[in-house]
């Protein structure tokens, strides 16, 4: 007890110490709020992240040694390719071109299109298929595919850990006097959790700006909330669940089978988010269709009967959805008011050393 | 009011600080001690050793009366529990961390590294224990608190799926005449990787997705033993590999690595683990 009393009377003097600067510390924040660039803010409209924060805050060390190795080709076995090679800013951090990418264990290979990065932080599975469930985890797939960098996440370290700056940036930024492998994922996880698209027209039109949306648009979004909404789900455009949507005229690619081993998940992928679609073409999983017209075209005329095909999209024979011309047009102008000039131009993203 | 808020939460401080004070002092329960849990590989009742990839010496058979040898060998505890007959319970602490110095409760037992045979339990509480349970494998909260380090870590050896993330919770690598894989120069190739943390279970006509492969095993001491400050009993767990390999056919099953393809294997993981003696 006796220290128990000595503990107490130590205590007093920081106590109230800590009350002044609270007293203080509210007034300051209230005049001065600091805005940080490097510090990620779930949109107000968005849900709760999925992302392991707890384990990985955002800060603008972090993210900008993320950033560097986004854009640095000697990662890769020959030096040539980096990430920013397939996922380009402009694009939303898609690409333009087919990528072939090899999938799964072993000889399983195919050809898929690199997704654009955007709102990761939402997502609970990642790739295609879903089989990475940790956003950590992706670049692992990503440095040691094959067809991409095709370098042992283990070479990686060691080049990184080689190199005559980054020890001393990852001690900057973590703290940590050798570079192991989870902070180069953590660096990564920083400079894409920051890839936040959430300030499109049809973002702020949910928002209470009324005028955000013109005629045209808003008759889209009510008959995309009739066909579409169902799997591709507001806000982040997607209900995150797998689905065939008949996209593949003879299935070579098996999706999300390959991860759950079930005949039932047969060529069903990860359906998509839909913002900035304008600027994410070719479309789908294997690159099928390079206009939008196209997409809408397959959904109308396209889908036919086939193994695990989706009942909203064929169902009695017959494709589901019914759209004429008008309405896909409409359709069509509001997908475009999910495009997000601020995301795809935001300078935090270029490549730069500073 | 913000104020308020924060002269209230002070005085609950004061609060916890005296009630924490009061409870505290207690040699008799506080007494801590030490287990040192040693595993030791066999194949029936041969001791485990390694050969050179694409060696064709065949030290063992299977139950099939396949011949085979082993060039990789190795597996993860995770998870340790020890219990006694007077209610003595020690969880051991489990922490998946980017700092590999803070992991916690992770443990990979690689045959051909003997430091790796000795699982270190630290601060048991004094008393005594007649039985050990553990995870053989990694479970979900090894895996989606993201990158980890140490074993965990992929870029240093950790045995990672980047297809299918989660870890191998079992990896035996060697081979044998009856397998016709070949790989490269490599030929007769024989791997078994078993992994897999979770399950979606079959719902109506949904079948069930994904399979959980961690074990969990429980062994009872053959007798029972007393840690204390000086006292740091060691039970020895021996680990018989043609267990797990069972009746399997190295002709078609040689090449397993994924959760459903392991299942058949992991269900005979709990039995290939005895405690075969324990030193006081
Ligand atoms: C050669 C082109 C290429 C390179 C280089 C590349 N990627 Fe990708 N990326 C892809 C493709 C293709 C996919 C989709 C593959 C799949 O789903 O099977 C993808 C998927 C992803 C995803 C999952 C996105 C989602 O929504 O599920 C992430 C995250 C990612 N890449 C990050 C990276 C990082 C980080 C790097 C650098 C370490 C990188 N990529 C390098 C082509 C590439
Ligand atoms: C049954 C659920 C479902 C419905 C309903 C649906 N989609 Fe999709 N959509 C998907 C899936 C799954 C994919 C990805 C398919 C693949 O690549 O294999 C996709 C892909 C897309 C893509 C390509 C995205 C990209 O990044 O490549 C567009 C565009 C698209 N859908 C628009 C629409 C529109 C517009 C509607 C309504 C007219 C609609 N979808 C209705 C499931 C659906």
């Amino acid at each position: 007890m006796i220290s128990c009393y000595k503990t107490r009377v130590r205590l007093f003097g920081p106590v109230l110490l800590l009350i002044m600067m609270v007293i203080n510390g509210c007034e300051s924040v209230a005049e001065h709020p600091i805005v940080d660039a490097y510090k990620f803010e779930k949109p107000a409209h968005f849900p709760e992240p999925t992302y392991t924060f707890r384990n990985n805050q955002v800060n603008e060390k972090g993210f900008k040694l993320g950033r560097r190795l986004f854009n640095d080709p000697s990662l890769s076995r020959d030096g040539s390719i980096s990430c920013s090679s397939c996922h380009v800013q402009s694009h939303a951090f898609a690409d333009i071109m087919l990528h072939p990418f090899s999938f799964g264990v072993e000889d399983r290979e195919g050809k898929r299109n690199a997704p654009p990065l955007f709102n990761l932080a939402f997502q609970k599975e990642f790739f295609w298929d879903g089989g990475v469930t940790h956003l950590d985890f992706a670049p692992i797939l990503a440095f040691e595919s094959e067809i991409e960098m095709d370098l042992s996440f283990e070479e990686v370290v060691a080049r990184i850990s080689r190199s005559a700056d980054y020890p001393a940036l990852f001690k900057d930024a973590f703290g940590i006097e050798e570079v192991t492998g989870p902070y180069v994922l953590h660096a990564l996880s920083q400079f894409m959790l920051m890839m936040l698209s959430a300030d499109s027209k049809y973002d702020r039109y949910v928002q209470g700006d009324h005028q955000a949306l013109n005629s045209l648009e808003l008759k889209g979004l009510e008959l995309f909330r009739q066909h579409c909404e169902s799997c591709h789900q507001e806000p982040l455009f997607t209900d995150l669940s797998y689905r065939n949507n008949g996209v593949q005229r003879n299935i070579t690619d098996l999706g999300r089978e390959t991860v759950t081993e079930v005949p039932q998940d047969r060529a069903k992928f990860k359906v998509p988010s839909l913002r900035n679609i304008e600027v994410t073409s070719p479309y789908m999983h294997n690159a099928r269709f390079e206009t939008l017209q196209q997409v809408l075209d397959h959904y109308t005329e396209g889908v036919a009967e086939q193994v695990s095909i989706d009942p909203k999209v064929f169902a009695s024979g017959k494709p589901v959805i019914s759209l004429n011309a008008e309405e896909k047009e409409q359709i069509i102008a509001f997908l475009k008011t999910l495009t997000d000039p601020g995301f795809l131009t935001n300078p935090i993203f270029f490549n730069s050393n500073d | 009011m913000k104020v308020f808020n924060n002269i209230y939460s002070m005085l609950l401080l004061f609060v916890v600080v005296l009630f924490s004070c009061q409870e505290s002092e207690n040699p008799t329960i506080n007494e801590k001690g030490e287990m040192i849990v040693k595993f030791d590989n066999y194949v029936g009742n041969q001791t485990m050793i390694l050969d050179e990839l694409g060696s064709t010496n065949y030290r063992y058979t299977t139950a099939k009366g396949q011949e085979f040898n082993i060039t990789r060998f190795g597996y993860y505890i995770s998870h340790v529990k020890l219990s006694g007959p007077n209610g003595e319970v020690f969880v051991d602490e489990m922490n998946a961390t980017a700092d590999a110095s803070q992991i916690k409760g992770y443990y990979r037992v690689v045959q051909g590294e003997p430091d790796t045979y000795n699982i270190h339990l630290k601060d048991v509480p004094a008393g005594q224990y007649n039985k050990i349970t553990f995870t053989l494998g990694v479970r979900e909260d090894g895996i989606q608190e993201g990158a980890v380090g140490g074993i965990l870590d992929r870029a240093a050896g950790g045995w990672f799926w980047n297809w299918n993330s989660g870890f191998i919770h079992y990896l035996f690598e060697g081979h044998s005449p009856s397998s016709p894989v070949v790989q490269g120069d490599i030929t007769n190739r024989v791997r078994l990787h078993i992994g897999g943390w979770k399950n979606i279970p079959s719902e109506n006509e949904d079948p069930q997705r994904f399979f959980d492969n961690n074990v969990e095993i429980s062994l009872d001491f053959d007798a029972t033993v007393r840690v204390s400050e000086s006292l740091r009993p060691s039970p020895h767990i021996h680990m018989n590999l043609l267990k797990v390999i069972g009746d399997a056919d190295f002709e078609m099953e040689n090449n397993i690595h994924s959760p459903a393809a392991g299942k058949p294997f992991s269900q005979r993981l709990a039995g290939a683990f005895i405690v075969d003696h324990t030193h006081q």
